[in-house]
């Protein structure tokens, strides 16, 4: 429906634009408050700041140790990821593959953890990965990560690998490939598109999760941005300035992300849920 | 290939949250640890409150144990109630951690003694000294289980900058209490800043005015709730939380205390737009650092009554430190708190958080802000925090509650009370 | 590596059992095993710490039943989830409708409208919890000063009557967005000769939504509800963060009431009970929702 630019597709234009203005007031009114200090915030709250002190921002930096939870929820976000995407396409793989009853109940069973609360089992986990000595540390997040993720994952890649006629990897298998072989060299890029779903839906999901890195790791030196920017906010709630510079520098990182790969992001969220 | 990560966290600011009253806002999150983790050492994790004590006994002990070391770290009062209590239900408990005395929450002394989580401090000289007020505090069933360096009190703090200016003085009764805010009001200084979206702030008042409403008149009224023969709705609360509306409704009160959290009460205070606040003296640090000096600030025991005589305090010891009956270094953990326990030592931990010492060789070392309140202490004029002779722990969140719907005008004085009531009748 | 092979289904050759053990392993360590334990926790009077506990049987499913802040934190779950359910999807359908067009600005506002998404719950939290900062002065009550409506400045989230809206409010702006993407799937798959075909025989543009757009559109709806029923009804990270379930009980809900069961109160065993109770009513819910938006998609 590429209808021609009309006049009333100008006032349309207008009116999307004052929606957009009325829903970034928020973060104008965050950034202003970054970019003051506290004499303009008494004086003037929502006019732009005049002249504009970037002081807050080096406080907040080394006040949250925000340099040092980025590495953190860097490394934790990536390897659970890369963890998901392997373990949860070999298993949709198999369970999308092989008909049988075992397997089709085995599916059941992953769909089962997409509606589990996480709250049931939360005791019980956390005595499990004290037991095993990972309280604390990135491996434990990163096991729970991955645990927690794969129905999801699972759910996502074995709806896509269904839609995929099964030529490709009998060929490869007659040729006399492995199975392993066959899944890594025919399979797997086939599953791009959906690869791209799973890594995005995972990665902003794992990178954002607040509650249980704050169990898990609180006061380990491994803190995570948000349970950082928390911990920050909490302790100088008072310090508007401050307090929003920190959070802007938070947002930041993964704001730009998004900036840059928009595309791939908006469809990863939108075509990965057609199931 | 982890520690290529790791970086000390900063050491955050004295926190604020205070000694006595247990639960706080929001689920606020770690302090920073002190030294890396190792076999050796003994590890410690405090409350926010309490860091300024602990961390001087730590260190001091360690500059004279050679062999001795430590790791410590701290939490908010709330956070003690989710990475602490995972912690101890998980069976990993720290050697040593931050326990609240009496009963009433979910961290406290005689909860935690009940499920067999405290290493017993009896056989220690020091438990011999505990004032008999105060045993039920520290003992359950006979035996000690936490050591406290002593008793935080609850009053007023004023600004008395914004006193001078409206020429007013501190009140020792009601009556003139209202008179003060009044003449404050008119002089367009907020009378009592109250913060009461955070949840721990909510009960203050009632705990500034209860002593007087309740206790002055009727001792023995936790007895007589435990025995089921007096009941909140019934007593002196009554007259206590229609005070608190009360000076809602004269306008005392800064615009929206409901939304309005501790920090903004504090700062409030701490510029002088409002005059005062119903305060435990363990956050005095927090709001001296909200003043431009130090002096600006001053205590005065908030009066419930007209009747002076009546006017007693609340005055409750702080939270503590207790042994950990899972403890494989529980030798060096006793021996640490024995030390914690002589004199000198109760009194500077004490004095770094603004609380009276336990006991004392001579004249104690006390903050000058708490001059007001040492009558009070000695007379025998003081009732612990309410919530430590609370049975469960459900009492103290659902009066978080209440106050806050009876500020944001959802209930009243007695559905308020009446839910009180339910919370405590349900079993521990 | 096994080099059974076996027919699968659709005439595949069937990969082999070692493919589905890894994932199988971590899923059942980390949440099938201890959500077994979990849930056998509901059934005992376990305070979360310490050895002693016993079996009580369904007592605490029965306390549940005439537990009033448990049964006003269900009533506040229920408010929030229709709430966020109806409020963002139709807006994210309109900011959808409306990028969906000839539009200049377009991919911009796509742009801007999603950022939020990618955001973490507890900074978006912060961020509203100071524009509804109750100063007169500050955030939303400062801006809505400053356009001349002074007069409706709040205690946003002070105001009992009021908290629990301006929570839902910053669910529903961080997540229109969300919803606006899916719809924009849907709509990029409605086929444009339809349309065209529709102008031409003089259907105005609210008959043509109603009889094309909309009925094609119905998946995307089905995915966009049950998405949001299952965020609303879990909601937890935004309400500890802005409001701690308060003031008094107006804003608690299912997950909150479970969490301060289990840590402020000691009650791990009703904490527990609570939260099997959620899982079966989020699985019910969204197994009833499913069977009738499916139905209403094949039936349009």
């Amino acid at each position: 429906m590429r209808t021609p630019y009309r006049p009333r597709t100008f006032v349309l234009e207008l009116v999307m634009v004052a929606v957009a203005v009325a829903f970034l007031f928020p973060v104008y009114a965050l950034v202003t408050l970054a970019f003051k200090d506290p004499g303009q915030i008494a004086n003037a709250p929502l006019s732009p700041p005049n002249p504009p002190s970037v002081d807050s921002f080096g406080t907040a930096w080394q006040s949250a140790s925000l340099g040092s939870a980025l590495l953190n929820s860097t490394l934790i976000t990536v390897t659970s990821v890369v963890a998901l995407i392997v373990l949860g396409s070999l298993a949709a793989y198999f369970l999308a593959r092989r008909a049988s009853r075992l397997s089709y109940s085995l599916y059941i069973l992953f769909l089962v953890g997409i509606i589990l609360p996480f709250q049931l089992g939360m005791i019980p986990l956390y005595q499990l990965v004290n037991d095993l000595g990972l309280l604390g540390t990135y491996q434990g997040m990163i096991l729970f990560y991955t645990g927690i993720q794969l129905p999801f994952t699972v759910f996502l890649y074995t709806g896509f690998i269904r839609s995929l006629p099964a030529d490709y990897t009998n060929a490869a298998l007659i040729d006399g490939a492995s199975h392993l072989q066959a899944f890594r060299h025919v399979i797997f890029p086939l599953l791009r598109p959906i690869t791209g779903t799973v890594l995005i839906l995972n990665a902003v999901h794992i990178w954002n999760d607040f509650f249980t890195p704050l169990l898990y790791l609180g006061g380990s030196g491994r803190e995570t941005v948000p349970v950082r920017i928390f911990a920050f906010v909490n302790e100088y709630t008072s310090d508007y300035g401050l307090v929003a510079a920190g959070l802007v520098l938070a947002a930041l990182p993964i704001l730009i992300i998004f900036l840059l790969l928009q595309r791939y992001v908006i469809r990863g969220f939108s075509s990965g849920l057609k199931g | 290939m982890a520690s290529v990560f790791e970086r000390p966290v900063s050491r955050r600011r004295l926190l604020q949250l205070a000694g006595g009253v247990t639960a706080a806002s929001t689920l606020a999150a770690c302090g920073g640890s002190s030294s890396g983790s190792g076999g050796g050492q003994l590890k410690v994790i405090g409350a926010g409150s309490q860091e300024a004590g602990l961390r001087k006994a730590l260190e001091e002990y360690k500059a004279k144990n050679a062999d001795f070391d430590f790791n410590l770290s701290f939490s908010p009062a709330d956070q003690l109630q989710t990475s602490l209590r995972a912690q101890l239900a998980a069976g990993n408990a720290p050697d040593l951690h931050a326990v609240y005395p009496g009963n009433g929450s979910a961290m406290s002394m005689v909860q935690l003694s009940k499920a067999k989580l405290l290493g017993d401090l009896s056989d220690q000289a020091w438990t011999q000294k505990i004032p008999t007020g105060f045993k039920g505090a520290y003992q359950q069933d006979g035996k000690t289980y936490i050591f406290s360096p002593g008793t935080s009190v609850l009053g007023a703090i004023y600004n008395k900058k914004a006193f001078a200016s409206a020429g007013v003085e501190p009140p020792t009764t009601w009556s003139e209490l209202l008179t003060v805010c009044e003449t404050l009001k008119k002089k367009g200084i907020v009378p009592l800043a109250l913060g009461a979206q955070t949840p721990w702030v909510t009960q203050l008042i009632n705990y500034a005015l209860v002593p007087g409403t309740v206790y002055a008149k009727q001792p023995d009224f936790d007895d007589k709730m435990a025995a089921g023969s007096a009941s909140f709705a019934g007593s002196g609360w009554a007259d206590a939380m229609n005070k608190y509306l009360e000076l809602q409704k004269r306008g005392y009160f800064n615009a929206n205390p409901n939304g309005t959290t501790y920090e903004q009460a504090t700062s409030m205070v701490g510029t002088g737009k409002a005059a005062m606040a119903v305060q435990v003296s363990a956050v005095l640090q927090a709001y001296r650092a909200a003043a431009p000096k130090p002096d600006d600030l001053g205590m005065f025991p908030f009066p419930a009554t007209d009747t002076v005589a009546d006017n007693w305090i609340p005055g409750g010891i702080v939270v503590g430190i207790s042994v950990s009956a899972k403890s494989k270094k529980a030798d060096q953990a006793r021996k640490f708190i024995e030390f914690c326990a002589q004199p000198d030592v109760v009194n500077a931990w004490a004095e770094a958080v603004a609380c009276v010492p336990l006991y004392s060789e001579g004249e104690a070392k006390v903050d000058p802000v708490l001059k007001p309140f040492l009558p009070y202490l000695a007379d025998n004029k003081a009732v612990p925090f309410m919530d430590q002779r609370w049975p469960n722990a459900e009492v103290q969140p659902t009066h978080f509650a209440v106050v806050q719907e009876l500020l944001g005008g959802k209930t009243t004085v007695d559905g308020a009370l009446k839910k009180m009531d339910e919370a405590y009748r349900k079993s521990a | 590596m096994t080099t059974v092979r076996r027919m699968g289904g659709r005439g595949g050759i069937a990969p082999p059992w070692m493919f589905a053990v890894p994932a199988l392993l971590v899923y059942a360590l980390v949440m099938l095993y201890p959500s077994i334990v979990g849930a056998g926790s509901a059934f005992t009077d376990w305070s979360g710490v310490g050895e002693e506990r016993s079996f009580v049987g369904l007592e605490n499913f029965q306390q549940l039943l005439h537990d009033d802040q448990a049964l006003g934190a269900l009533r506040n779950t229920l408010l929030l989830t229709v709430a966020i359910v109806v409020v963002q999807n139709g807006l994210g359908l309109l900011l959808a409708l409306g990028v969906h067009t000839t539009i200049k600005s377009r991919m911009v506002l796509r742009v801007i409208f999603f950022a939020p998404v990618v955001v973490s719950p507890v900074m978006v939290s912060f961020l509203w919890k100071y524009v509804y900062n109750p100063a007169p002065d500050a955030g939303l009550n400062a801006a809505l000063g400053a356009v001349g409506l002074g007069a409706l400045r709040q205690d946003w989230l002070g105001n009992p009557s009021l908290a629990i809206w301006s929570v839902a409010f910053t669910v529903i702006w961080q997540c229109a967005g969300y919803s606006m993407v899916i719809f924009l799937a849907g709509l990029e798959g409605v086929p444009p000769e339809l349309h065209e075909s529709a102008m031409v025989d003089g259907a105005g543009t609210v008959a043509r939504f109603r009889h094309i757009t909309w009925p094609l559109l119905a998946p995307a709806v089905t995915i966009n509800v049950m998405l949001s029923t299952v965020g609303g009804l879990t909601l937890f990270t935004q309400i500890i963060a802005m409001t701690n379930g308060g003031p008094g009980y107006a804003t608690d809900t299912l997950s909150t009431v479970l969490y301060k069961q289990a840590f402020v109160f000691g009650k791990f065993g009703y904490s527990t009970a609570v939260a099997l109770v959620l899982a079966i009513f989020v699985a019910a819910v969204s197994f009833v929702q499913i069977g009738y938006l499916r139905k209403r998609e094949t039936a349009a």
